[in-house]
């Protein structure tokens, strides 16, 4: 199936981009694209939308994000978390009132330390989704049990699921779904190489058959230092550096190296003004939280559409360390504290700039985790609970089907591992709608769709 | 998801862990092997030299098996050949481990229970100027293969349970895997970077053994995900799994029952002792996992010894482990043919014994796809050196030295401002890159060639890597200096200088074009002075290692 997608996909996209015959055979592998991309300016879209990815790597522990709050929930929870529950009465701030009720009653919690959600989620600007994660095809527990559907690749596997989540592929995948989206968006922007941008760590998720994922730290882009003034006093030596780093070369590692670094110079020119001409929005970004700074940098190169060209963006920030098959008590408060702080100053920062309804946000995981504990953590899962802010967020309520808080529920398929009710699939098909992807095109961006009859959530307007 | 067996233009799918080459990517394979054509019918190893290594071979060749090409090795490989100088470096002794080094420096001290202070300073120093430069070399690949990093480390005496974990996979380097595992597994670091240690039995509550030891040790320290041939392919043409979630749920109980031996407050000593037994929190019914069954009689200890040796007999473990040291050391993508020879060599040292890391090691270095000189069809050999070889590479081929002793030489991850990459500062449990990794977009991805240092090569650390190299090679990094006093001498003379830096950092790699930009450069350079000509050298040196030709290593 994934190899006859990629095929198909590449097939699709050197038939229907007669632009592609325009810019040369050279075009995926170039620089830029920015002929491509002035080219098609003529259908572009007048308006700017983004998306951003917040990964969460390690697997973030649902089951403490997204807490049972109604009484006999509550004590279930308890009983199964034992040393790793918190306390019932620390969530009574982070309680959450839906606009549209849970069944049977049920009451859901954040975390404590996110009262930034919480803000957001009251305002109607985020919601939360629940259970969600990888599927082949709707999946029922009595299927799985019996091994007659197919199931995703490696599940439980972080570098897999990661892959899986980010690409539909397992680990060796070449392109991911931002990504994906990111190619049928290319002639949107003047400037291809600012469509997929990455602040964080190599994702294959911003990858796809000709976006490129453009890389750059939180601090923002990096000049070459020798270019700016002589090396050891040479002037010559500035000018052979440049030569050197930028000469392709018949071997492709050397020459992807070149690539590289031409398309790092070239980009490091361009944003590096554009960031200097656009001032970065008020909003105060904590400048010790690690995600917060990667959303001050997307909130300032936001400001910065307009000189960058940038009509159609996808983001991509993540943070690290939700592997907590041990020290869940004392380290998983901080980590959700930062995610949700760093959300929250992010959509004040689109507020701010005017572009909360075309912005869009959201989380993601390998995977969520056992609900039984370990004695001081959790080990991994599948389903999890996930959050997407922003204006055209249909907040302030839960989507999806909240699963029984119990080992060997309806849902759980050993130790509290969830079953996901809503596919990643129907997730990024939503996102990906939102963002102008069409009905036709959208197996393009998620080649297994096609196994899901709902293929827009209806929480984004 | 089938893996088809004919080739495809874009194979990706199930290389997933990539232990192995996919089916579908043999084809690719054989033009991308190190070998450059060594497919399934290569030649057998090449046997012992009648004709001694030349100046450029023997460069080439410690580019592989040490950091760096430095005079005294150069000119010892070329008098005694590969092999003999491959021995020399087995018998060669450790020097003063980490740990000790740093209980010397006097951080024993209260105020470093809770730092790393002194780890990566002492990491630094052996691998820059310990003599035994192939165990150094390999030291360093084990700790990309079996990896505890500083960044998941939340006990007491951090920084000494770091230097420890060090001086194990240096002690076991040129030993047997077997004993590898069973001191990686028993570690205080690995105990609670995978958090075996104070794992326990399950209770009536439903508190259930944590299972991250046993998953990643099967995962990334043994087998891998899918099942294969000797050769790293596929066995079978699919990919079947190696294990199950019952096989973790098994094996984690299994590994209930462990702790650190010895730990105190006052001083670091528990972190060098490997953990020990406790029987109360030991889950005592039986377990059933690779084919192998555990009594409920047995004791954990004998448990825990069975569970490794059903792991270390499992065929995969030649080809999986076999195959990242090729990538470490030699080269991305060897062929299936090289593998298998490696992987025959790790069944059977020729003495019977399995795991023998003495004899794979040797087989690794001194075989026909890693020894053939390379051509310029070979558009796909080699590998990309990554960040901290190239940084050691560098120190030690200009013998850099640290006047104080202290080797202050920082966390180098920085991907922005220094490497993005340091030693035991790998980001996860999955190391700084994956050994499957497929360069997207490019002609690398479209040809389906793994090459996982690009992994961490972004627009960002290609930046780095010039800025944060050229104020090194003009001064060392804190108080270390470079000796380039070798150098001098050629500094007025533009075309021997660059000659010579050519050999030593590129083994002769630099094309005609790369030599002639530098050159130029450097002969519209004074050379009236001493310091002028110092200048002449440095640049050299900088130029090159920002040349393509010097980054990967062919």
């Amino acid at each position: 199936m994934s190899q006859a997608f990629q095929r198909s996909t590449r097939r699709a996209f050197l038939q229907r981009s007669s632009l592609m015959s325009m810019a040369g055979a050279a075009a995926p592998w170039a620089l830029n694209l920015a002929t491509l991309g002035e080219a098609a300016a003529a259908g572009a879209p007048t308006d700017y939308k983004a998306l951003v990815c917040l990964f969460m790597y390690g697997g973030n522990d649902h089951g403490n994000t997204l807490i049972p709050f109604d009484n006999s929930n509550y004590a279930a929870y308890q009983r199964i978390r034992g040393a790793v529950a918190i306390p019932q009465a620390n969530l009574a701030a982070t309680a959450l009132t839906p606009t549209v009720a849970l069944p049977d009653a049920r009451q859901m919690a954040l975390a404590p330390t996110m009262g930034g959600l919480k803000t957001l989620f009251d305002a109607g600007r985020m919601g939360v989704l629940l259970n969600v994660g990888t599927l082949i095809q709707p999946t029922t527990l009595a299927q799985y049990k019996a091994k007659s559907v197919p199931l995703p690749p490696k599940l439980f596997s972080h570098n897999d699921q990661q892959s899986v989540w980010q690409s539909s592929l397992p680990e060796g995948a070449t392109s991911g779904w931002g990504g994906r989206i990111g190619d049928l968006l290319l002639s949107s922007n003047s400037q291809s190489t600012f469509t997929c941008i990455n602040v964080s760590s190599n994702a294959v998720y911003m990858s796809g058959q000709n976006a490129v994922q453009y890389q750059v730290g939180s601090g923002g882009p990096v000049a070459v230092r020798g270019f700016g003034a002589p090396i050891y006093g040479s002037a010559a030596c500035s000018t052979a550096l440049r030569t050197l780093m930028t000469t392709t070369r018949p071997h492709l590692m050397q020459a992807e190296h070149v690539r590289i670094a031409a398309r790092a110079i070239d980009a490091q020119a361009a944003l590096g003004s554009a960031l200097t001409t656009v001032p970065a929005p008020a909003t105060v970004f904590d400048s010790s939280n690690p995600l917060a700074t990667q959303l001050a940098l997307v909130a300032h190169m936001i400001a910065a559409r307009s000189p960058l060209g940038a009509k159609r963006q996808v983001f991509f920030v993540s943070m690290g360390g939700f592997d907590l098959h041990d020290f869940m008590p004392s380290k998983h408060p901080g980590l959700l504290s930062q995610v949700s702080d760093a959300l929250k100053s992010f959509y004040d920062a689109t507020v701010e700039m005017g572009v909360a309804n075309q912005v869009t946000a959201f989380t993601a995981s390998d995977f969520g985790r056992t609900l039984a504990n370990n004695g001081d953590g959790s080990d991994h899962g599948w389903g999890s609970h996930h959050f997407v802010v922003g204006g055209a967020v249909q907040g302030g309520r839960f989507w999806g089907t909240l699963p029984q808080t119990a080992v060997n529920g309806t849902e759980d398929v050993g130790q509290g591992r969830l079953l996901p009710t809503t596919s990643v699939d129907q997730m990024a098909a939503t996102l990906a709608t939102w963002m102008g992807v069409s009905a036709t095109d959208l197996p393009l961006v998620v080649p297994g769709i096609g196994n899901f009859s709902q293929r827009n959530l209806g929480w984004l307007a | 998801m089938e893996v088809s067996s004919e080739p495809v233009e874009q194979p990706l799918s199930e290389t997933a862990q990539s232990p192995g080459l996919v089916t579908a990517l043999a084809a690719a394979a054989s033009l991308a092997a190190c070998g450059g054509g060594g497919g399934a019918d290569s030649p057998a190893p090449v046997p012992p030299p009648t004709v001694l290594p030349t100046a450029v071979e023997a460069s080439r060749f410690l580019g592989q098996a040490a950091f760096a090409a430095t005079d005294d090795h150069l000119a010892r490989v070329q008098a005694v050949g590969y092999a003999a100088w491959i021995d020399e470096q087995l018998a060669q002794p450790r020097t003063t481990g980490h740990y000790d080094t740093m209980i010397a420096a006097g951080l024993a001290v209260a105020s470093n229970e809770y730092t790393f202070t002194g780890t990566d300073n002492t990491l630094w120093r052996k691998l820059i100027s310990s003599p035994d430069v192939l165990r150094q070399r390999v030291t360093l690949a084990l700790s990309e293969i079996f990896v505890v990093s500083m960044l998941g480390l939340p006990l007491s005496w951090r920084g000494f349970s770091a230097a420890a974990y060090m001086d194990v996979l240096e002690a076991n380097a040129f030993g047997n895997y077997r004993d590898l595992l069973q001191a990686v597994t028993l570690s205080p670091a690995m105990g609670t970077y995978l958090n075996l240690r104070g794992n326990q039995k399950g209770d009536a509550s439903g508190r259930q053994p944590d299972e991250n030891y046993a998953r990643e040790v099967l995962q990334l320290f043994s087998i891998g995900l899918v099942e294969l041939n000797p050769d790293g392919t596929l066995r079978g043409g699919v990919a079947t799994d190696t294990y199950t979630q019952d096989t973790i749920t098994n094996l984690a109980r299994v590994f209930t029952g462990w702790e650190f031996d010895g730990f105190n407050h006052t001083e670091p000593s528990y972190t060098i002792k490997p953990m020990v037994f406790l029987a109360s929190r030991f889950d005592t019914g039986s377990k059933q996992f690779l084919g192998t069954t555990i009594a409920s009689t047995v004791d954990g200890v004998t448990a825990m010894k069975l569970a490794l040796d059903t792991i270390a007999a499992h065929p995969n473990v030649g080809p999986f482990i076999g195959r990242q040291l090729i990538q470490r050391l030699v080269c991305s993508q060897p062929s299936a043919a090289y593998v298998g020879r490696v992987s025959a060599v790790w069944a059977n040292n020729g003495s019977g014994v399995r795991g023998d890391l003495k004899a794979v090691i040797k087989a690794i270095l001194l075989d026909s796809e890693a020894r053939r000189a390379p051509t310029s069809a070979d558009t796909t050999r080699g590998k990309l050196r990554e960040p901290v070889q190239r940084l050691v590479q560098w120190a030690r081929t200009f013998k850099l030295s640290s006047p104080t002793g202290l080797w202050n030489i920082p966390d180098t991850s920085d991907p922005s401002t220094r490497l993005g990459q340091s030693p035991l500062r790998a980001p996860s449990v999955f190391n700084f890159f994956r050994p499957g990794y497929v360069p997207p977009n490019s002609p690398l991805g479209t040809l389906g060639v793994q090459a996982p240092e690009f992994q961490i090569t972004n627009e960002s650390t290609v930046v780095a890597w010039a800025n944060f190299m050229q104020s090194t090679v003009f001064s060392g990094l804190g108080e270390t200096r470079p000796d380039y006093s070798a150098e001098l001498p050629l500094a007025a003379d533009a075309a021997a200088l660059v000659a010579r830096i050519n050999l030593l950092l590129a083994h002769g790699a630099l094309g005609a074009d790369t030599v002639a930009t530098i050159t130029q450069a450097i002969n519209s350079m004074s050379a009236s002075n001493d310091n002028a000509k110092l200048n002449r050298v440095r640049a050299a040196v900088f130029l090159v290692l920002c040349a393509p030709e010097y980054l990967v290593q062919v």
